[in-house]
């Protein structure tokens, strides 16, 4: 990861913010002047070192966490949008990338029972009965992302 | 990483899914973690952590032992 792929990645993470969406490898190589494939290998170079995850079957950003650019069980309204938050962990921490307020409409894993959690300056002031569960150790985590 | 409403709903869930426990917290905690761990990713000047930073997170809201090792 060099100085040009986190710029590519913080362009990544300011379109996020600016438009509730990741660019393409496309409109990043466009705002770079670059070759989509020069744009395309700092995606990837970005995915293996973990700053941001691509889908598995084609270079399309999946996650920008704490941001998830696909269905999840986690909507958090934050900052004028709503979110999809990939995990438990990130739709919290949609509130804490954002430094505001917020709410998490989310739900038991195991019955599907509707769940609400709300953030009012860092503190959890709804939801705080809720429980957290982590399945995989720590060291594990980037072994496959989409499942921890 | 997932919600849960009670300790009885893991432990089915769990069961459910043929899946060994982990590890579990108080929504509470995992705030806690959450606003430490992501508040810097928007930052312009951003750099990614090292794993004794990112461990130095864990440990700061009390998520130590072996399961909370990073390596």
């Amino acid at each position: 990861m060099d100085t040009r792929d986190l710029d590519v990645r913080r362009h990544v993470y300011f379109s996020v913010v600016a438009n509730g969406r990741p660019p393409t490898a496309v409109e990043t190589a466009d705002a770079f002047g670059l070759e989509p494939s020069k744009a395309e290998a700092s995606y990837r170079r970005l995915h293996d070192a973990h700053a941001l995850v691509l889908f598995p079957d084609r270079v399309e950003v999946w996650m920008a966490n704490p941001f998830c650019f696909a269905p999840t069980p986690h909507r958090v309204t934050a900052g004028g949008r709503v979110w999809n938050g990939t995990c438990a962990w990130d739709a919290l921490g949609i509130t804490g990338a954002l430094h505001c307020d917020g709410e998490v409409a989310s739900e038991c894993a195991c019955c599907g029972e509707s769940l609400a959690l709300r953030v009012e300056d860092g503190e959890l002031v709804e939801g705080g009965d809720v429980l957290v569960h982590f399945l995989v150790p720590a060291r594990r985590w980037w072994e496959d992302i989409g499942f921890t | 990483m997932v919600f849960l409403r009670s300790e009885e709903h893991l432990v089915r869930w769990l069961a459910a899914n043929g899946w060994e426990p982990g590890a579990s917290m108080g929504a509470e905690t995992l705030n806690e973690l959450a606003r430490v761990w992501w508040w810097s990713r928007l930052d312009p000047g951003w750099q990614p952590r090292t794993a004794a930073e990112s461990q130095a997170l864990l440990d700061s809201v009390g998520l130590t032992g072996d399961f909370w090792r990073l390596g």
